[in-house]
């Protein structure tokens, strides 16, 4: 292989022989490389109103909602649902009455102890606004679980 | 000081010479290298994935270019509703469908004038002749018959499938001759279409399995020998194809109300991986939507043209043979199909899936192959021989070799280089004839590719070569490989010891797929999840059970959103594509 052939034809003077051994986590190092993790995907769980509590973003963790037995994982809304959020109240609790009346105070709030409201004694419009949000959250936000009453967990 | 150093510094000629040429290597080294057929930015994100999983599930994956939130696309075109939309007769120019040459129709007035052959009568016009001569002659009631289609590849099992739909007559199919004696007990078929070879054995199976008093009718494409035609028995009628589709023309024709997309127009029965004979019920929203899925395998710059021909090595007895055979239809192309892709032959016959058999479908007056569907097998002979051939030219070959090598590395490959015109065009003339010169891509489904071979093969080739994964429930393909990924990994082995086939691609582009059986804990940790695929979409038929076994029905039967089970085990990377687990 003189030197001369190698100027001549670049591309083949030094081609990789074997293929590195371990496979390159940028496409800047080299063609055939595979992303170092998988994207992230969270576990659809059943939550109760009690474990569903801890997630309130005040440890620095995930922040979750629930309407209408839907767990919402809000995290990327920290700063609405977080702990000085304007909405911070819901954090970590079932939030469908507040959403159904369009209110944030806090007796809209279940206590954790007690059974899941029922939401009965909501009117249509009320029922369909808390649907309304429904659909917006599903967008903007992931779907992670559901939840039961403290005894059907 | 600087005296010192001046000395030691001189420039003379040489010295900048010399140096231009250093300049020159350094940046012809590092502009001149092949651009990547397809940027591996691309390649690291193949599938849309969900954001959530259940419990014991990974998340669901959709193909990249549909997206999570896409619709699937439905059907190639806004018009193709039905079976019968894919004929389209403004496309202009001729085809050749395994032997028989198809011409636009001329039997429209207005063209008449500028027909300058005496009118032909068109593929439409022949579909509806076969049509009104089965319902008149065969005895056949649109949309309570049925028929058991025991026909090879050719113009009269399209004809067939194309008449018997637009009449609402379901027809079955057998993937393989095996399944015959168990399908004709469970299902009583109205009528029967056969070779006329195959003739004397139907009889014997019909006079076996079937009493005295049960009136048969079957029809023959071809001639049956006159010993056949002494044996019938009084039950059975025997009819010509060539009578049948005379009637049709002579009389008038029997117009069926249109058949609604979500109609089963037929039932392909095959062999599970659990030895349970089952069948595919197939809609023609089925067929339509694989007919768009085969359609986006080719990316948009060299998409399907009625320049192209198609051979397959699928039968069309099978879900996805049937749907090339349509894309060909739909696409204009030309089509024919490989010998050893005939589901029925006399006695034993041995096929070997070698580079000739992949050839094979120019046998047919049809012109030379651009596209072709085979097996792995067929790949694998074909990549051997070529480099075998290649491998003579002793001198130049390591350097051919050497370059393609370092071309792939890099993801570019063409067939139109140096090297190529030098070793590798004469390699691949010797080995596929006519054929290396006009093939343009090659999609292969039907196994695991080893992972070994990929790159040769793709060297040897050099085309796009596609991995697709299929399956008798889904018309189109449920796994493909981009068609420009050249991405080649080092060599992985499974638990068990046995090595990783080659990585195939995301999901069909209407199709979502997802694993079950997933181990929680190790997915979380970040590893790659394994389970059982289970696919949803368009594509997807029902699953029937040949009766005699128990059915069992899904609790989602009813359900537009159930999952379907493929028996298939794998795994999915993270960069959004899959590797079919052997074991």
């Amino acid at each position: 292989m003189g030197l001369h052939l190698d100027f001549e034809l670049p591309a083949s003077s030094s081609p990789r022989r074997r293929k590195p051994t371990t496979t390159p986590n940028e496409f800047k190092a080299g063609y055939s490389w595979m992303p170092k993790s998988h994207p992230p995907t969270v576990l659809f769980k059943t939550y109760t109103p009690k474990t569903l509590v801890p997630f309130d973003g005040n440890d620095g963790g995930r922040i979750l909602l629930a309407i209408n037995g839907i767990v919402f994982d809000v995290t990327a809304g920290r700063n609405f649902y977080g702990p000085n959020g304007m909405y911070g109240n819901f954090a970590g609790r079932d939030a469908s009455r507040g959403m159904a009346k369009q209110s944030f105070d806090l007796e809209m709030l279940t206590p954790i102890d007690q059974p899941l409201d029922k939401l009965e004694d909501l009117k249509p419009d009320e029922i369909d606004n808390m649907k309304g949000w429904i659909d917006h959250f599903s967008n903007k936000y992931i779907i992670c679980g559901k939840l039961v009453g403290n005894d059907q967990a | 000081m600087a005296l010192s150093i001046a000395e030691y510094l001189v420039t003379d000629d040489l010295t900048v010479l010399l140096g231009l040429i250093a300049a020159t290597v350094f940046l012809v080294n590092n502009l001149y290298k092949p651009q990547p057929l397809v940027h591996p930015i691309l390649l690291g994100r193949q599938s849309d994935v969900g954001r959530a999983r259940n419990p014991g599930e990974s998340a669901v994956y959709r193909n990249y270019g549909t997206g999570l939130m896409g619709r699937f696309p439905l059907r190639p075109n806004k018009d193709v509703h039905i079976l019968a939309d894919l004929v389209r007769p403004e496309n202009e120019g001729p085809r050749t469908l395994w032997a028989t040459k198809v011409k636009p129709s001329c039997l429209n007035e207005s063209r008449l004038f500028t027909c300058h052959r005496l009118p032909t009568i068109g593929f439409q016009d022949r579909i509806a002749a076969v049509g009104t001569g089965l319902l008149r002659l065969a005895g056949l009631k649109a949309q309570e018959s049925t028929v058991l289609l025991l026909l090879n590849d050719s113009i009269e099992f399209l004809l067939t499938d194309l008449a018997l739909a637009s009449h609402s007559i379901l027809s079955y199919t057998l993937s393989s001759s095996t399944l015959l004696t168990s399908v004709l007990d469970s299902h009583r078929p109205s009528a029967i279409v056969t070779h006329a070879f195959m003739l004397p054995a139907i009889l014997e199976l019909l006079y076996e399995h079937t009493e005295r008093s049960v009136q048969h009718t079957i029809v023959v494409v071809g001639e049956p020998s006159a010993q056949a035609l002494a044996s019938v028995a009084s039950n059975i009628t025997i009819l010509k194809f060539a009578d049948v589709e005379r009637e049709g023309v002579r009389t008038q024709k029997i117009l069926s109300p249109v058949p609604k997309p979500s109609d089963v127009f037929t039932v392909s029965f095959y062999e599970a991986e659990n030895g349970l004979i089952q069948g595919a019920q197939l809609t023609h929203a089925n067929i339509t939507a694989g007919v768009a899925a085969i359609h986006s395998l080719l990316p948009a710059a060299n998409t399907f043209t009625p320049l192209d021909t198609i051979t397959s090595a699928h039968s069309l007895s099978t879900t996805y043979g049937r749907t090339i055979g349509y894309t060909a239809l739909y696409e204009g192309t030309s089509f024919s199909t490989l010998v050893s892709s005939a589901t029925y032959h006399i006695g034993d016959r041995h096929d070997t899936l070698d580079s000739k058999d992949a050839i094979s479908g120019t046998q047919y007056p049809i012109p030379s192959p651009t596209v072709l569907f085979v097996r792995p097998e067929h790949l694998k002979a074909i990549a051997t021989d070529v480099i075998k051939q290649g491998a003579r030219s002793w001198l130049l070959y390591p350097f051919a070799w050497r370059h393609k090598v370092s071309g792939v590395t890099e993801g570019f490959v063409t067939k139109e280089g140096l090297w190529d015109r030098v070793v590798f065009d004469g390699a691949r003339t010797k080995v596929l004839g006519p054929t290396a010169a006009t093939l343009r891509a090659v999609i292969v489904s039907g196994g695991p590719i080893e992972a070994s071979l990929m790159t040769p093969a793709r060297i040897a080739l050099s085309v796009p070569i596609v991995n697709v994964v299929s399956h008798s429930l889904v018309s189109g393909p449920l796994l493909a490989s981009h068609a420009f990924d050249l991405q080649d990994f080092a060599p992985e082995k499974t638990k068990s010891g046995a090595l990783l086939p080659a990585h195939t691609g995301p999901p069909g582009v209407n199709v979502e797929v997802k694993l079950v059986g997933v181990d929680d804990e190790a997915v979380e940790n970040g590893a790659d999840p394994v389970g059982v695929v289970f696919v949803r979409g368009p594509p997807v038929g029902k699953l029937v059970n040949v009766e005699g076994y128990v059915d069992v029905p899904s609790e989602n039967a009813s359900e537009e959103d159930a999952w379907t089970g493929i028996g298939l085990r794998a795994k999915v990377q993270s960069n959004g594509s899959f590797v079919v687990l052997t074991d």
